[in-house]
């Protein structure tokens, strides 16, 4: 009984937080309508703002990848997919695509010229690459029927998704508690955005399907 | 824990209300000449007492008594300000001159009487009387050096001050280095947030902790003689990045309205207030320095403490 409640308190707690988050995301995505040059990130962005594929590239990404979110996180509620399958699908779509052909490629792009040299690049490089193929073998297993390996990819897909928001509040965890440089912050989230969130999916993924579950997630 | 978070109403993407610290008399768009006409007719023989006489400005009322201190760093700051009074021409019985401190920038004329027994003037000036903090001053001027009373014209806070002030020459430093001050100059420390409290219907002020997240970089980085890049300080601190702009202010002599920055500058031995608009006397590698430190100051002011990411 109280192994269900502290489950539930948990899981509430993770909707309510990742409906905040999204808002947030969403007041940041704002600031960009009307595109601007000069406001917000983009202000450190003025030796690269001028190349046109730049530009094409950091306002795709910040205009898709919103819904890209928001659509990766109701697939991850369960009775979304019970309820409504259908659903699942066309929103399941819509994020495979969003991330192979504009929010990973956009993301990838952004990252050769991130803030913070060649730590912080290397860190965004392979999260778009890793990005992509997770993503793309999360849609290559369920096409193949392997429903299993298709959860799998899914959840590593979307711990990288995820990173948008969680690097951010390790942004705001490091600068409330260790007030670092801006930059010396920018580095390690760069890095703590998306491992953490790698690590954490490992973890969950290690512990939730052993091998006798496994025909759990093959059922509708 | 996270829910903590959720409550705090600091997580907002940014602070919408971030206001950046520039002072007045420091614009750096402004291109004309605002400089103080000053036509010295002086006899000759009173050259040598003519020149800029710096000190402190010190409240004679016991500003602690008075129920009138203002904390920083959880030290009292006696409200003393330094004061740059200039004699700008003495001729026959009159004497010209104006007083620069906490950002005023007043003109003066009194009656002066030479007192051959003590080898000084005995001055009577006043300033005009259109500026609240206007006041008469009273003075012995010598060669080197006036001691003198200051009385408030009209009804304020401290209407009562003294002053032993010391001839200094000005001159524009560029390679001039901030010092590691005891008083009031360590804004490494972490300070509390401002805040008036009262305690026996007694209230005291706290300054504003924004100045204290400051590091040694302040030291280091002089905005006047090198060319800043991104990478200089893309790392560094709100609180680095306003002293270090700052700086440059006050190599120019500007007299700051910030009080915070006032205590801070008031504390660097070379600083002399001079002018309280120094809108026309940047360089070219200062303009370009304030334009890249602002850029940053606007970043950190509104997105560092915040969820959202500059």
């Amino acid at each position: 009984m109280t192994k269900l409640y502290f489950e539930y308190l948990v899981k509430m707690t993770l909707l309510v937080l990742s409906v905040y988050s999204i808002y947030l995301m969403a007041l940041i995505t704002w600031q960009y309508i009307p595109a601007n040059n000069e406001v917000a990130f983009l202000v450190f962005k003025d030796h690269v703002i001028d190349k046109l594929y730049y530009r094409v590239a950091f306002f795709s990404h910040v205009y898709i990848s919103i819904f890209t979110l928001i659509a990766g996180c109701i697939q991850l509620l369960p009775w979304v997919k019970s309820t409504w399958p259908k659903l699942h699908k066309h929103l399941g779509r819509f994020y495979v695509l969003s991330i192979l052909l504009v929010t990973a490629p956009s993301g990838f792009v952004m990252a050769l010229y991130a803030n913070g040299g060649l730590l912080s690049q290397i860190s965004f490089v392979i999260q778009a690459l890793i990005w992509w193929m997770f993503t793309w073998l999360a849609f290559d297993y369920i096409k193949k029927g392997d429903k299993t390996m298709h959860y799998k990819f899914v959840w590593r897909s979307m711990a990288l998704t995820l990173s948008a928001i969680t690097l951010r509040w390790w942004k705001y965890l490091i600068v409330s508690t260790l007030a670092l440089g801006p930059m010396d912050t920018y580095r390690i989230v760069a890095w703590l955005g998306w491992v953490g969130n790698l690590l954490v999916v490992e973890i969950f993924l290690y512990f939730y399907i052993n091998p006798s579950e496994k025909e759990t997630f093959g059922s509708d | 824990m996270l829910l903590v978070f959720l409550v705090s109403c600091k997580t907002d993407i940014k602070d919408r209300n971030a206001v950046l610290d520039i002072e007045q008399g420091t614009d750096t768009t402004q291109t004309t000449a605002n400089l103080r006409e000053t036509t010295i007719i002086s006899d000759n023989k009173y050259a040598a007492f003519l020149g800029y006489y710096v000190g402190q400005f010190v409240p004679t009322i016991d500003v602690h008594e008075a129920k009138k201190t203002v904390y920083y760093d959880m030290e009292e700051w006696q409200r003393t300000n330094k004061i740059n009074i200039s004699i700008d021409s003495i001729f026959n019985t009159t004497i010209i001159g104006h007083s620069v401190v906490a950002g005023n920038d007043r003109p003066f004329r009194g009656l002066v009487e030479w007192d051959e027994h003590i080898k000084a003037f005995k001055c009577e000036v006043k300033e005009p009387g259109t500026d609240k903090y206007d006041g008469s001053f009273s003075f012995y001027l010598y060669s080197n050096k006036i001691n003198g009373t200051w009385k408030a014209l009209r009804k304020i806070d401290i209407n009562e001050r003294n002053y032993q002030l010391t001839k200094r020459k000005f001159s524009y430093n560029p390679n001039q280095n901030l010092e590691v001050s005891k008083r009031y100059a360590d804004w490494t420390k972490v300070v509390e947030e401002k805040s008036t409290q009262t305690i026996d219907d007694e209230v005291e002020e706290w300054i504003d902790q924004k100045f204290a997240s400051a590091t040694d970089a302040i030291y280091s980085i002089n905005a006047s003689s090198q060319k800043l890049t991104k990478k200089d300080i893309e790392n560094l601190s709100k609180g680095d990045l306003l002293i270090i702009r700052n700086a440059i202010y006050a190599r120019h002599g500007y007299s700051f309205k910030s009080r915070p920055l006032r205590v801070f500058f008031d504390a660097q031995e070379w600083y002399i207030p001079v002018h309280a608009d120094i809108k026309s006397q940047f360089t070219d590698l200062e303009k370009e320095n304030i334009k890249l430190l602002l850029k940053y100051e606007k970043n950190a002011v509104e997105y560092y403490d915040y969820f959202g990411r500059g």
